[in-house]
């Protein structure tokens, strides 16, 4: 009998020492994300916050769970396996793979940040929520009612280099282009209307060069339509059709309709074959 | 005495030290075991033994820098040493925010705290400040390639980057060359370019700052080969400069300078200067050279607008010693041409009105403009046959509008355009000319289809009226004056012979029927079709003028990656003058 209840005393003692380091530990919590260093006893992820690092913390692989020679660093992912009891982190899992990041915090982790919280708010930290999505955004651009029919209008950007033949444009009605194009949302696209060359781009209603680019910020929506209304173009700040400068022949399609030789030329040429000068602007995109 | 001096020292190196301390950091100098930059992300990384050097002199050292150059925002990561006036700090992260003209800071410490700098004012912590919930995140390059792999990077917030001893990605390899800047710059100027057109340019940016651009370019074109070009950019707000050698190797040579300065909200000027020169050599005196400038005033008045433009051109630069009679030049000169003394230019004054709508109830707007204008040439304008020599001074005005409809909605997406422009210029030569252009534009847009379709009819009128002298300006065989055999009312080219020439006597008159057609069933893949039926008079001859009676023009633009958007084009004429497909395949490749 004697025997009996020491036994049952030894198991009793047993399950109690057992289990004693996981009551104390309580149930194990994790959080997952990028991390941004190791130091000063604390573990700091991308997200600001820190946790205090317990004195034998164990870094093992993500995947297997056993011991790694990775070690810990910027860039890595990580996931920390916190006591709730101690708040600290007793272990960090890591690995080179991306992994989703935990984007809020479960109480018992929230309780372990070891961040002091902020308590000053800043009112210039203002933003919209973006996600990023592919947002269909259609530009609609409506041209000075004398642009030639088969002319090319194009959108010229910032995200191309400001090249101004970028983004090429669709005629699809006497006064009107169009283009759809899908930009992320939280873009700001900034841009100006051409036809081709930094000497026949847009200008505003009074003839003068818009001092800033159009911008338009890609909301978070399923599509955006955005619309453009051009004035007039720096090549033809007259709006005209069609030019008549005095000496040209009235063909518009025949710039020099008395060639060397028919008749006296109007105007010298150097001598040695070298041509006059070429009043033509520069019209290439740089890069 | 002295005190007073020493007070206002030390006021001004205070002052100076002030505004010093509170300025946003103007440039972030950038070394590292490897730098790399993403193009199509503009996001510069740099790992390993990370230096950054504030425009304030601080230096913030750490295991990994990246830099989103778009959003303007830095971060520094991994046992981060900073050390500045009034700071010397070590953490887990440094955030830099330009724009917010903020640094968040994550001190490593006995307890983790958030620090927020205002400017570069590190005495000051600001502990315990909210700071942006992604300040510390790295982006995602998952799959992306660097297009630039250097060691070092000198990044002038929301302008360039200048990249030493870096390595390119060019057609599968990484190409080293000694300096590469990277212009990100929202500001369009920077590529405002003072080259002539080509068939192609390869720009080699090397030198740049907050305010200029200095690059080479490999180009060519079909007279001078390929050559090396050389450019320099400077660049402020609303300002610029661009000056170009163009060719940099070759004898004939241009230099180009464009200006522009935007003296007030309403009022800018251009000026654009152009020497063409033959000139041996880089750096020899050219044998030859002449100049062209153009000076350009606009300003804006009350609903409407006015530019002034003024062409001038240079025949000779080269100084000569102008004999007493320019019959003994020969001798001394045989190329000599007394016109080298004179240079002709020509100015015109242009009104601009805005837009207006006849009546508010009435869908019909109109724009009014007209301008005053001369040309001088002491040899003669004019180039009429009527008018042998012209006379030194042409003088004209001219009056003009347009009269044109919104897109008018007429059933479903069918909608109807129209417009009509008329303008008439007056010369002293005694003659006038009447443009009239006359447009009709009707489009369907079938959305479920993805279908926008345009038919335009246009009609334009050019006459040029002489009177009495009508027939002596426009004789006989005026209109086919590039013709191979005898200019007379049949023309001979290579292409064949053209008949009817001699009814041309002036006045011309342009038809063109355009149909256009539109596919853009998903935003990665577009087509177009345009096909134009021309009828014009006089007649065209290839070669010489006027437009093929039929013409096709397709474009194809398919989106092949993320990045890349593939445009094919190309036309076909219909056997006019023999030519079918364009022998060239239009392709362009753009972001």
């Amino acid at each position: 009998m004697t025997m009996r209840r020491a036994f049952a005393l030894l198991a009793a003692f047993a399950v109690v020492a057992l289990a004693a380091p996981g009551l104390a530990q309580g149930t194990l919590v994790r959080f997952t994300g990028q991390l941004l260093d190791v130091g000063s006893g604390y573990v700091y992820f991308t997200t600001g916050a820190a946790f205090k690092l317990a004195p034998t913390v164990a870094y093992n692989d993500y995947d297997t769970g056993k011991p790694t020679t990775l070690r810990p660093a910027p860039k890595l992912f990580a996931r920390a396996v916190l006591d709730p009891g101690t708040k600290q982190v007793v272990e960090l899992d890591l690995t080179k793979k991306r992994l989703a990041s935990d984007t809020t915090y479960a109480p018992d982790v929230q309780s372990a940040v070891a961040t002091k919280p902020t308590v000053t708010s800043a009112p210039e930290i203002v933003g919209v929520r973006v996600t990023g999505k592919e947002v269909p955004v259609e530009f609609v651009v409506t041209v000075p009612p004398t642009t030639p029919i088969n002319a090319t209008v194009y959108l010229s950007t910032d995200a191309s280099g400001w090249n101004p033949q970028a983004i090429k444009l669709d005629r699809i009605d006497g006064s009107r282009y169009r283009v759809v194009r899908r930009l992320a949302s939280g873009t700001k696209f900034v841009f100006r209307v051409t036809r081709g060359s930094w000497n026949s781009v847009e200008v505003g209603e009074d003839g003068l060069e818009p001092p800033q680019p159009r911008q338009f910020f890609v909301t978070e929506s399923d599509s955006r339509s955005y619309p453009v209304t051009v004035y007039g173009w720096s090549d033809n700040r007259a709006n005209a059709p069609q030019g008549a400068q005095p000496g040209a022949i009235p063909t518009p399609f025949n710039p020099n309709p008395f060639p060397p030789g028919l008749y006296p030329p109007s105007r010298a040429t150097p001598p040695g074959g070298f041509p006059t000068p070429r009043p033509g602007f520069p019209n290439k995109p740089p890069r | 005495m002295r005190l007073p001096f020493l007070f206002a020292f030390a006021a001004v190196v205070f002052a100076a030290a002030t505004a010093t301390a509170t300025a946003a950091p103007a440039s972030l100098d950038i070394t590292a075991r490897n730098v790399d930059f993403y193009y199509n992300r503009f996001i510069v990384t740099a790992d390993g033994d990370v230096r950054v050097r504030l425009s304030d002199g601080t230096v913030v050292t750490g295991q990994t820098f990246t830099m989103d150059l778009k959003l303007n925002r830095y971060l520094i990561a991994g046992n981060v040493h900073v050390d500045g006036p009034g700071i010397h700090q070590v953490g887990a992260g440094w955030a830099g925010y330009p724009d917010l003209d903020r640094t968040f800071f994550l001190p490593e410490g006995v307890e983790p705290i958030r620090y927020t700098y205002f400017g570069s004012d590190w005495t000051n912590p600001h502990p315990g400040r909210e700071q942006p919930g992604d300040a510390f995140n790295f982006p995602d390059l998952t799959g992306e390639r660097p297009y630039i792999i250097a060691s070092g990077v000198r990044i002038v917030p929301k302008t360039n980057a200048l990249f030493t001893l870096p390595r390119i990605y060019t057609a599968g390899i990484y190409t080293p060359l000694p300096r590469y800047v990277v212009t990100f710059s929202a500001n369009p100027h920077y590529f405002e370019n003072a080259f002539p057109g080509g068939r192609f340019d390869v720009g080699l940016p090397f030198n740049g700052s907050e305010h200029s651009l200095t690059a080479l370019h490999i180009r060519n074109e079909p007279y001078n080969g390929t050559f090396l070009a050389f450019d320099q950019h400077f660049v402020w707000d609303k300002d610029y400069i661009v000056f170009g050698v163009d060719p940099l190797t070759q004898e004939q040579r241009e230099y180009n300078l464009i200006g522009y300065k935007r003296e007030s909200p309403g009022l800018e000027t251009r000026l654009f200067l152009q020497e063409s020169a033959a000139q041996p050599g880089i750096i020899n005196r050219p044998i030859n050279a002449a100049g062209y400038a153009q000076l350009q005033i606009n300003a804006a008045l009350k609903r409407s607008g006015i530019s002034y433009t003024e062409d001038n051109y240079y025949q000779y630069l080269l100084g000569f010693k102008p004999p007493a009679d320019d019959t003994q030049l020969v001798y001394v000169n045989p190329s000599y041409d007394p016109r080298w003394r004179e240079h002709p230019m020509q100015a015109q004054l242009i009104w601009t009105g805005y837009e207006n709508r006849v009546t508010k109830s009435i869908p019909l707007l109109f724009r009014l403009r007209s301008g005053v204008g001369l040309a001088h040439d002491i040899y003669g304008e004019g180039g009429f046959p009527n008018e042998q020599p012209g006379p030194p001074d042409s003088f004209y005005h001219r009056v003009g509008g347009t009269v044109y409809t919104p897109a008018i909605k007429v059933a479903g997406n069918v909608r109807f355009t129209a417009q009509y422009d008329r303008e008439k210029t007056w010369f002293n030569v005694p003659h006038q000319t009447d443009l009239a252009d006359t447009r009709l534009t009707l489009s369907d847009a079938l959305q479920k289809a993805h279908l926008n379709t345009f038919l335009s009819y246009e009609v334009r009128n050019t006459a040029d009226y002489w009177g009495a002298q009508q027939l002596a300006a426009y004789p006989v065989g005026t209109a086919a004056g590039g013709c191979i055999a005898p200019a007379y009312d049949t023309c001979v080219t290579q292409w064949g012979t053209f008949s009817g020439q001699d009814a041309f006597r002036g006045l011309a008159t342009l038809r063109a029927l355009v149909a256009g057609l539109i596919y853009t069933p998903s935003a990665a893949f577009a087509f177009s079709a345009q096909i134009a039926k021309n009828k014009d008079f006089p007649a065209p001859i290839p070669g010489i003028y006027g437009q093929p009676p039929y013409q096709l023009s397709l474009d194809v633009r398919v989106r092949v990656s993320r990045q890349i958007l593939l445009d094919l084009s190309r036309q076909y004429y219909f056997n006019f003058a023999g030519e079918r497909w364009t022998p060239q395949l239009g392709l362009q490749i753009s972001p």
